[in-house]
């Protein structure tokens, strides 16, 4: 359901606040597979041929693509974990207060022993403060990794969460972490967000000084553009269009109904292109294998746009 | 009752698309629900022009609110947050709502007593039909978290359904990705259909996909959507799949028909049924009754 939904003007100001001068873009857009990846790519390389020092960084953890989409092995790695309680048996008094403390009831109090964990913990820490006996210590659970990969003016951070684990938001939190600590140098910062609407997405969107969706003219695309519109209002992130694969058949009413409705324009449209495709499967941004491919002309003016408007 | 669960690892595949005609396939013959666990994008229903019959607010959520009566704004809650969802403001300790998890140890450490958990409404479960087609999805309230607790909602109420009209089988649409709204439509499941397509991106998040699901030990099949797009890749899913004991269910060519189905909000073996994409995916139909009947 799309809201009409105000958030404090303090929380505003928090997702606002940007640790670094770097101007920060987000590309986004609520569906699956409308080309994120490949228009983060290929304006963040558009930006390198300019001159700029570019930090992208891949901020879908589930699925991090950018790196294939760059043909290059990730680098430099970091844990990202969190707390994974251990019940010392000598300290416990067994007095079950971590037990019912923990509200995703993760642990077990067996008959006569100490407690286990046999749950999903998400590591919250609350079974160690209310421990009257000091008896729960803090070991580490992997949740994932980020990466840094640096080329010439481009570098690429990267998040990935461990496959079968749910925590994807310490991931998130980690990987802007990193890039806000590590990339003071750049000229701009290109954030990928991951698919959908959800609080990874707006961890990952924190800090945007403009956000671009990504969309096709489809039913499916416009509808999931609705979401991620909605959410970009409520978060007074400033929004525009990117329309991929404009000329699939659609329904362009719908489409400019939306736009609209939410008051913002459609910065660019590339059409479908074959040459965009093979430089995908290939690893190489299209901007840099085919320069005279019609969307590699769409995404460099966008670029020189993007960066007349945010870099000094 | 058998459920059968579509994913990706990458979005944007296909699983809407053959998820909607493998379901307008097997209602011919089965008694069918659908069901979408992509509660931040369900599209789903949008194949059908489904009338919206039913929707219940889901309070899957759960919070911390702060009695700023009592609160003497010593910090310590913020200090304890693990997940980044408390910061200070002029010396008032504030909760970031879509991120608290609602764990409680901020209420362990206040030491006035003044902050408290409460459930919220995060979202909610729609059930839609259009003749014969029932559709149970879920949808992630704007701007909220802990959408896995929806998606296990959505589950819990296609299964009602499924077991109210005595159904043979669930289709659940999944969302992309492997995090946690994807680990919740796992659970449960017979059998997961994992949609790809041959490109060098779709393999790698096909290969996470796959670890997780085989994490959870549930059979696991594959469907190559565009089947033509790129030889190489394709060799490359086909070799994976071999590698992994992964049935290769169907490889569906790249077909227009599909575009102009999708412009239509139909399902293409509804549109299209004579089109090469519908006839393949007719095939996969009878492939996975077949597949899911089988004695384990």
């Amino acid at each position: 359901m799309l809201m009409e939904k105000r958030l404090e003007a303090c929380i505003l100001k928090a997702i606002h606040k940007r640790p670094v001068e770097v101007p920060v873009i987000a590309v986004t857009g609520g569906k699956g597979g409308v080309g994120k990846s490949t228009v983060a790519v290929n304006i963040s390389e558009a930006l390198v041929q300019m001159g700029y020092r570019v930090a992208l960084v891949d901020a879908d953890v589930d699925a991090p693509d950018d790196h294939i989409l760059l043909n290059i092995t990730l680098k430099c790695p970091l844990d990202v974990a969190v707390t994974l309680p251990v019940i010392n048996d000598e300290k416990c008094t067994k007095c079950r207060k971590c037990v019912d403390i923990c509200r995703r009831h993760a642990l077990f109090q067996p008959r006569d022993g100490s407690p286990i964990l046999i749950g999903e913990c998400n590591g919250c820490e609350a079974c160690i403060l209310v421990c009257p006996a000091d008896a729960i210590e803090r070991s580490k659970r992997m949740v994932g990794k980020t990466y840094k990969n640096g080329t010439n003016n481009l570098t690429l951070f990267t998040g990935e969460l461990i496959p079968g684990v749910e925590e994807s938001s310490f991931v998130v939190n980690a990987l802007k972490a990193r890039v806000f600590d590590e990339a003071k140098d750049s000229d701009i910062i290109i954030i990928d967000t991951s698919p959908g609407t959800h609080c990874n997405v707006i961890n990952a969107l924190k800090g945007s000084c403009e956000a671009f969706a990504v969309t096709e003219p489809t039913p499916l695309g416009i509808h999931d553009l609705k979401r991620i519109l909605n959410l970009l209002q409520v978060l007074h992130i400033k929004a525009d269009v990117i329309l991929n694969r404009s000329d699939l058949p659609g329904v362009r009413g719908q489409l400019e109904s939306v736009i609209k409705a939410y008051n913002t324009k459609v910065s660019v449209e590339i059409p479908m292109d074959d040459l965009l495709v093979k430089s995908y499967v290939e690893g190489v941004p299209v901007v840099r294998m085919y320069p005279e491919a019609e969307s590699s002309k769409r995404i460099s003016r966008l670029s020189k746009e993007i960066a007349a408007k945010y870099i000094k | 009752m058998k459920e059968i669960v579509i994913l990706s690892g990458k979005g944007g595949v296909g699983k809407s698309t053959i998820a909607a005609s493998l379901g307008t396939i097997l209602i011919e013959k089965y008694k069918v629900v659908l069901a979408d666990t992509d509660v931040d994008a369900p599209n789903l229903a949008l194949f059908f022009d489904a009338v919206l019959r039913e929707s219940k607010e889901i309070s899957a959520s759960e919070k911390a609110f702060i009695d700023y009566e009592m609160c003497t704004g010593c910090q310590e809650c913020v200090d304890v947050c693990k997940f980044s969802s408390m910061f200070s403001s002029n010396n008032r300790p504030i909760v970031i709502p879509y991120t608290c998890e609602g764990c409680g140890a901020c209420t362990i450490v206040c030491p006035e007593g003044a902050i408290e958990i409460k459930k919220v409404v995060n979202g909610r479960v729609n059930i839609s039909d259009r003749e014969e087609t029932l559709i149970v999805s879920g949808e992630l309230d704007i701007g909220e978290s802990s959408s896995g607790l929806i998606v296990d909602e959505v589950k819990k109420t296609a299964g009602t359904e499924a077991e109210r009209l005595n159904a043979d089988l669930i289709i659940t649409d999944g969302p992309p990705g492997i995090g946690c709204p994807v680990i919740s439509s796992i659970k449960g499941g017979d059998y997961v259909m994992a949609v790809t397509e041959p490109t060098p991106v779709a393999l790698n998040d096909l290969k996470r996909l796959v670890e997780v699901v085989q994490y959870f030990k549930i059979p696991c099949g594959i469907v190559i959507n565009k089947s033509d797009l790129h030889q190489k890749s394709r060799i490359e899913i086909e070799e994976f799949s071999d590698e992994h004991n992964l049935i290769l269910l169907s490889e569906i060519p790249y077909d227009i028909s599909v575009a102009k189905s999708i412009a239509k909000a139909r399902p293409v073996v509804t549109a299209y049924p004579d089109a090469s994409s519908s006839l393949a995916i007719r095939e996969l139909a009878d492939k996975l009754i077949d597949i899911i009947n089988r004695p384990d």
